[in-house]
């Protein structure tokens, strides 16, 4: 299998030392300086993955991540050297898949890659779940009979849920399957994204109905 | 002690009110008991004038009795004739009779009473006594309003002082509120602006030292936010480059081989101590997400899920926290069993009351007495160890469970090692 990976960072230094990782890991790495460069290349090749660092001249990697995940699901996982929590939520709200904090280990951006690209389980009989049908093997959610788009990592999210058949699935066992955390269970990560899920297959997102929070523990799918 | 201005200014209000009212109603009381004392004498003596003249025509007496207490008492060379009241003409004041027309004011058994006296033609006194009964009680009635009056004023006066110093000071009120608020953090509170000149100046000097400090807070903030990007740039590049580098070991045999080892493993080592650094002085910051129930026991199988194997021995318990803090806390006292007593050899959950107690365990050396509470100041190192830590993991877990609302201490284990304990608020326990 090989895989493309573009990483977008205004460093040069890190680009190539991250490059450099990357490549020992098994990911050859194309390198863009800019979001502009970024955004230009994107339209032109076909990337499996994209890394983009939030502090970039120019079109700044918020942007970079929106114009991306408006044009479609490819897995973005941001790369940010602020820890702080609004910058983080900011990051997964513009529709990053995932983030990772500098200094990073390229071994460790290499799992998450890898985690992100995962395939789908073995066929499984699409599911039913009140005016939500899913169907694993295309990929596709419809609600009421019309197409939901979810990013791959929204669609593996409602997968996850929806294949314990209405029992409790742990945040833990979420940030594990869905994006391969060992531990550290990342609030902010799962919360955003389970936002996001029920933004687009919720009538009322303050209201869920599907995706049900049970406080203490993870979610579960309404049986 | 000393009285508070707001006590003062009542005080104050009310005493003056007083004065003042106490002043009207003494003035008051003197001009109209005067008033109605002289115009009950002038009735008198003109009714006495009258009857005077009738007792000249007519001997009767009794018929010109005017009240119930009055007396009519008639002086003359052939003896006293009296009507209504028994009174001993000795009692009656000698001026009186001697020297008449005459008016004056007596007591008789304990009565007020006013006495008219008149020369009759025939060379006798014509003396009529009135009671002032009522005049009396009119002037006992007036009285009593006035002192109420003036009570009344008085109070009215203190609650008037009361509310005036409460309104005068509300800005002051304000203002401490307001310097709480900042002393407690919160760098966005400002007075209102102030319509009143006297007033204006104090909130606008309040209000621009208070967005000074703001402004020097975020100033601060960025400073460190800046810090923080700028060495977190340069070490992603060194740790991937050593990664790289380390691959390729067997490459560099030799001095430069060993250089290399220990280059990448400082480079490591220095990139955990900035990122615990970076968090321990982000650890005092506010954006905490709202505290979420977590199942502690779930936290902890998940943390050990990933380590070395070690025996467990969990309750189900449920606190309120920040589960990334309970990650840290748990992995940083695990990290640092591995690192100075050859790694963890229970981890337990058990609720004590109200309270739950997370355990970690080790069979190493101990710490001795004197080195509690400096293991878990920054950078202590209690000897021993692996030179690999950072030298803040323990002070990250005591910021770290204080955030949680908790403590943490350690002590002895029998027969050796020692028991780090991190005591925090029990939400709800089921089993």
């Amino acid at each position: 299998m090989c895989v493309r990976v573009l990483l977008v960072e205004d460093d040069e230094r890190i680009r190539q030392a991250l490059s450099l990782a990357l490549s020992d890991e098994g990911f050859p790495v194309d390198e863009a300086g800019s979001g502009e460069e970024a955004l230009h290349r994107l339209e032109t090749e076909s990337f499996d993955v994209v890394l983009v660092d939030l502090t970039l001249p120019g079109v700044d990697g918020l942007e970079v991540v929106r114009t991306l995940r408006s044009r479609g699901d490819l897995p973005i996982i941001v790369v940010s050297a602020r820890a702080d929590a609004c910058d983080t939520i900011a990051g997964l709200e513009a529709g990053a898949d995932d983030y990772v904090t500098k200094p990073l280990m390229a071994s460790v951006l290499a799992a998450r890659i890898r985690a992100l690209l995962r395939r789908r389980g073995p066929g499984r009989e699409a599911v039913r779940i009140g005016e939500l049908e899913i169907r694993p093997q295309e990929g596709l959610v419809h609600r009421a009979g019309e197409r939901v788009h979810l990013t791959r990592t929204e669609f593996r999210l409602l997968l996850e849920l929806a294949g314990a058949g209405g029992r409790i699935v742990t945040r833990e066992q979420l940030l594990q399957k869905v994006w391969g955390y060992d531990y550290f269970g990342d609030t902010r990560l799962l919360d955003v994204h389970i936002r996001r899920l029920r933004r687009k297959i919720e009538a009322n997102p303050d209201d869920p109905e599907v995706v049900l929070t049970v406080r203490g523990t993870g979610y579960r799918i309404r049986s | 002690m000393r009285l508070t201005l707001r006590c003062r200014v009542t005080l104050s209000f009310g005493f003056g009110l007083l004065v003042v009212t106490s002043v009207l109603a003494f003035a008051t009381w003197n001009l109209a008991s005067g008033s109605m004392l002289r115009q009950r004498e002038a009735s008198a003596t003109r009714q006495a004038e009258v009857n005077a003249r009738l007792v000249e025509r007519s001997p009767g007496l009794d018929a010109l009795l005017t009240g119930p207490d009055g007396a009519i008492l008639v002086l003359g060379p052939a003896g006293p004739r009296t009507a209504g009241r028994k009174i001993d003409p000795a009692r009656l004041p000698t001026g009186l009779v001697e020297h008449s027309p005459a008016t004056a004011r007596i007591t008789v058994d304990g009565l007020p009473m006013l006495v008219v006296s008149r020369p009759l033609a025939d060379g006798a006194v014509y003396v009529e006594l009135f009671g002032l009964q009522q005049l009396e009680r009119t002037f006992a009635f007036l009285a009593a309003v006035l002192v109420a009056g003036t009570i009344g004023s008085a109070l009215l006066g203190a609650v008037l002082g009361s509310w005036a110093s409460k309104r005068a000071l509300k800005p002051l009120t304000e203002l401490n509120c307001a310097a709480g608020r900042i002393a407690g953090g919160d760098l966005h509170a400002r007075l209102p602006v102030q319509a009143d000149p006297d007033l204006a100046a104090l909130a606008a000097k309040f209000n621009s030292t208070a967005q000074a400090l703001e402004r020097r807070a975020l100033r601060d903030a960025r400073f460190a936010s800046d810090v923080s990007h700028e060495l977190r740039s340069p070490l992603t590049t060194m740790v991937n480059a050593g990664a790289v580098l380390r691959r390729r070991r067997e490459d560099l045999p030799g001095t430069a081989g060993t250089a290399l080892e220990l280059l990448t493993s400082e480079v490591d080592r220095f990139a955990r101590m900035v990122v615990d650094l970076l968090e321990i002085s982000r650890a005092d910051q506010t954006d905490d997400p709202v505290p979420e129930e977590i199942a502690l026991d779930a936290v902890v199988r998940n943390v050990v899920a990933t380590r070395a194997p070690v025996r467990l021995e969990l309750q189900s318990v449920v606190v309120l926290g920040d589960r990334r803090r309970l990650d840290r806390v748990l992995t940083n006292l695990l990290d640092n069993a591995e690192r100075h007593a050859g790694g963890a050899v229970l981890v337990s959950v058990r609720v004590t009351g109200s309270r739950v107690r997370l355990e970690v365990e080790d069979a190493g050396p101990g710490v001795p007495g004197r080195m509690r509470e400096e293991i878990f100041e920054r950078f202590a190192r209690g000897g021993g160890g692996d030179g690999t830590g950072s030298g803040l993991g323990l002070a990250l877990v005591r910021e770290h469970v204080h955030r949680l609302g908790g403590r943490v201490w350690v002590e002895d284990r029998f027969p050796h090692g020692s028991r780090f304990v991190v005591e925090m608020v029990l939400r709800s326990s089921h089993g």
